[in-house]
């Protein structure tokens, strides 16, 4: 691509513009879509949130509680749905929209109207999502995962679970469309001179995740299809009775399930390679074994898919591959984990919140990744399986991991996105909040586990009820930590302190990064001229 | 690097202008430069054809369970939704020729190929499913499946591998500037893939009137139905593509470098094509 191609002229397209409202609902900026997705996410992590409590609150006390089995199986059905779909993957599409054109020097996003549209076609499919709870007999109760016969029309009668698969279908939509957006913008929009071994590790986070949800979110749409087919229409592709099997449902929905972990968490590692480095005074530790190593983990993400199938009666070759290749997945994540702490090694520490939730992701990233190889070796994890050892594992991975960085990646970026900072001091206490209540809530849970405590159940042994009070509890500090939060960002947002420069954490001339080149916000155009990297 | 810099919030457009060393200058045209002229055009396309498959889809769901109103739905989403999908279309094509296209730096094939990998990746689904269950099948195709006459289907594979070749030669012409032959070209491949279609359908009529075929029979029926059915609905999308690529070429909207309408419907057709052979030896050879 030459400079001449990507300075473009278009001199006789400027429409008419739009003011108030109609100007965010008909917008194409790439940085007020990101900031659209943010809201969404952050409005569905609260619906999630609260359906967790609703968890909690059940699980309070084994014998009396507030909610029968199938409000139960509902309330986790869909906090699990909510969290994926509707928070954490738009609220990483957000955090790409807003940065990857910033980073690459670019003017928009590939396709600006496509990137709306992506946007505005997941708003049916959160109504389906939310309004199924008031559906006759009540929302999804099959789990995220939703597998048959539990999710057939035997089991599953009602219409939630229908409008739960062509929710997930048309959120599908949205991720596919948003992943061709970001696999054209960062091929053909970078700014002259950034070659591929220039592009920041965000960048490359996201070229990776867009490849995932390109190749794995429409094997999720087929099964779904064929799901919503054999309930629907009579079809037997999951039912044994007609020649359909089951456990086929299980391989494609993994070979879509899997990867989706990464999706989940790969913008996070590139969020986090910007992170401890600027608070560090470094420039990110090899930065090469960190791009292939990001590129590795996406390829294997593939061929992992069946260790969530050990005890579905897989043959022992089968247990064996996945088993060895799901370990390792440890190499790649164990370049980047060394990497990140090489890069914080030896630098000039700035414990900004940001650098706090920054240091935070790696400690609860390590533990979740560390029992995730525990539960690569196939007797532990048939012991394990279906227990909240499980349950443990993934929300370290998942909060501990995602969210952590997410946060880091906000407290970071919030000059730049709103012209404003976040308040540090609140910050400091959301950190230690979300910290503290994290491992309260989420450690016990690994002993619950190995005692045999069943994950997806309305209920427990007796003796369990000690911990189930403990962790109940923790979930109320991170309550307090998202209440704050919440109360920070608003505040911020009106009256939080403004952003000096460009460059508002002068980290810049080390790093060297496109976004902090310009305003906070930045202009609609982002670049007055686009710039040149050499 | 070197930087560019401004201190506009969201809503505002100078043209304040800071050059900074290294920058790459550069206004095709020669004129005065504007930034702001490189903002993308806010459109309400995008927000509109979004609610419009939203209840497109509610209808066709309410239809499946009975519900009363699900008629009215569909087809208010229906509508909806070809009119913003042709609103968007058209305003696109009219940015477009604004612009020269070889300058926006964004390969628009590239976006289309993309897509067509996720397309695949959900045929590649209905696939894995099919070889699945024939790799634990007692039986294949299964007891009481009838046995599907290769014939006609056969004929179908011709005609739709030779009207990749036709379109083909259709845009050879059209780059050498034979337009007439090239019309011509594009009708011969909408007859072949039309026809293709009508085979298909007697097919599934024979099998559904004679053989009391359904897709509710088991699940080769489902595989069969779901198959040739989502395969069929992308012929008719790709023969939806060669209209409008058809009209337009008549009309002279396209010139030897912007026709991309054209090449993507072109990769399009060829994406059908190369899935039905792997569909013809995998449900009727196999």
């Amino acid at each position: 691509m030459s400079t001449q191609e990507a300075v473009l002229t278009a001199p006789h397209a400027q429409p008419k513009a739009y003011t108030g409202l109609m100007d965010w609902l008909t917008t194409t900026d790439h940085k007020k879509i990101g900031l659209m997705y943010l809201i969404f996410a952050f409005f569905n992590a609260w619906v999630g949130g609260i359906l967790a409590g609703l968890i909690r609150w059940h699980l309070w006390d084994p014998a009396h509680s507030p909610f029968n089995g199938a409000q139960y199986n509902q309330i986790m059905t869909m906090h699990g749905t909510t969290m994926i779909f509707l928070a954490a993957m738009p609220a990483f599409a957000g955090f790409g929209n807003f940065l990857v054109p910033l980073m690459i020097g670019a003017r928009d996003m590939a396709f600006p109207k496509l990137n709306a549209f992506a946007f505005w076609i997941m708003f049916p499919p959160m109504l389906m999502l939310h309004l199924s709870f008031f559906a006759h007999s009540g929302a999804a109760a099959g789990g995220w995962w939703s597998y048959p016969p539990l999710s057939s029309s035997q089991f599953s009668a009602g219409a939630g679970e229908n409008l739960w698969i062509i929710a997930v279908i048309l959120l599908g939509i949205s991720s596919i469309l948003g992943a061709v957006n970001f696999l054209v913008t960062i091929a053909d929009m970078r700014a002259p001179g950034m070659t591929w071994m220039k592009m920041p590790m965000f960048v490359w986070a996201w070229e990776v995740t867009a490849w995932l949800l390109l190749i794995a979110v429409p094997v999720l749409s087929g099964c779904m299809v064929m799901l919503l087919s054999d309930r629907l229409f009579g079809t037997g592709f999951f039912r044994p009775a007609l020649g359909g099997d089951p456990l086929l449902y299980q391989h494609l929905f993994w070979f879509f399930g899997h990867p989706e972990v990464y999706i989940l968490v790969l913008p996070g590692f590139g969020i986090i390679s910007h992170v401890l480095p600027s608070f560090a005074s470094k420039k990110v530790f090899g930065y090469k074994g960190m791009v292939y190593a990001t590129c590795c983990i996406g390829l294997l993400g593939f061929f992992v898919w069946a260790h969530h199938m050990f005890t579905s009666g897989i043959s022992p070759a089968a247990r064996e591959f996945f088993s060895v290749a799901s370990m390792a997945i440890a190499v790649p994540t164990g370049v980047k984990i060394y990497s990140w702490l090489a890069s914080v090694w030896g630098g000039t520490i700035r414990f900004t919140t940001a650098m706090k939730f920054g240091l935070g992701f790696i400690a609860l990233f390590i533990l979740g990744g560390l029992t995730g190889v525990m539960l690569a070796v196939v007797p532990f994890d048939v012991t394990v399986h279906d227990t909240y050892f499980v349950v443990a594992h993934f929300h370290f991975v998942l909060f501990g991991g995602s969210i952590m960085a997410m946060m880091a990646g906000l407290y970071f970026w919030f000059p730049k996105m709103t012209g404003r900072h976040l308040s540090e001091k609140m910050g400091n206490l959301h950190f230690w909040l979300f910290f503290i209540g994290f491992l309260w809530v989420f450690t016990p849970m690994h002993w619950l586990g190995m005692e045999g405590m069943a994950r997806r159940v309305a209920t427990y042994r007796p003796e369990f009820a000690f911990w189930n009070k403990f962790i109940s509890l923790g979930f109320l500090i991170m309550l307090t930590g998202a209440i704050l939060f919440l109360i920070n960002v608003v505040k911020s947002c009106i009256s939080g302190e403004r952003a000096v420069g460009d460059d508002p954490w002068q980290i810049n001339e080390l790093q060297q990064g496109l976004e902090w080149m310009t305003s906070c916000p930045p202009p609609a155009y982002n670049f007055d001229e686009i710039p040149v990297v050499e | 690097m070197s930087l560019a810099s401004s201190r506009n919030g969201y809503a505002m457009h100078t043209n304040q202008t800071v050059t900074a060393p290294h920058v790459a200058t550069g206004s095709a045209h020669g004129q005065a430069h504007d930034p702001a002229a490189h903002a993308p055009a806010p459109s309400l396309w995008p927000i509109l054809l979004a609610a419009a498959l939203g209840i497109l889809v509610t209808g066709l769901y309410q239809i499946a369970t009975d519900i009363s109103w699900g008629k009215l739905l569909t087809v208010v989403g229906f509508l909806g939704t070809v009119v913003t999908a042709l609103g968007w279309a058209s305003t696109i094509i009219v940015e477009r020729r604004q612009m020269d296209p070889l300058q926006t730096g964004v390969d628009l094939r590239k976006g289309f190929l993309y897509f067509l990998i996720s397309e695949g990746a959900i045929f590649g689904t209905f696939f894995a499913h099919v070889y699945y269950l024939r790799a634990f099948a007692p039986h294949w195709p299964p007891v009481g499946a009838p046995h599907l006459a290769t014939t006609l289907p056969a004929i179908g594979t011709l005609l739709l591998v030779g009207s990749s070749f036709t379109f083909n030669w259709g845009h050879h012409s059209f780059l050498h500037g034979k337009k007439g032959a090239a019309k011509n070209w594009l009708l011969l491949t909408a007859a072949m893939g039309i026809t293709f279609l009508g085979i298909q359908g007697f097919e599934w009529g024979t099998l559904q009137n004679f053989d009391k075929f359904t897709l509710k029979q088991g699940v080769f029926g489902s595989g069969y139905y779901i198959m040739t059915g989502f395969h069929g609905l992308h012929v008719m999308i790709g023969l939806l593509m060669i209209a409008v690529v058809y009209f337009r070429m008549e009309r002279g909207e396209f010139n030897d470098k912007y026709h991309f309408s054209l090449t993507a419907a072109e990769y399009y057709w060829h994406f059908v094509d190369i899935v039905w052979v792997a569909l013809f030896f995998t449900i009727y050879l196999f």
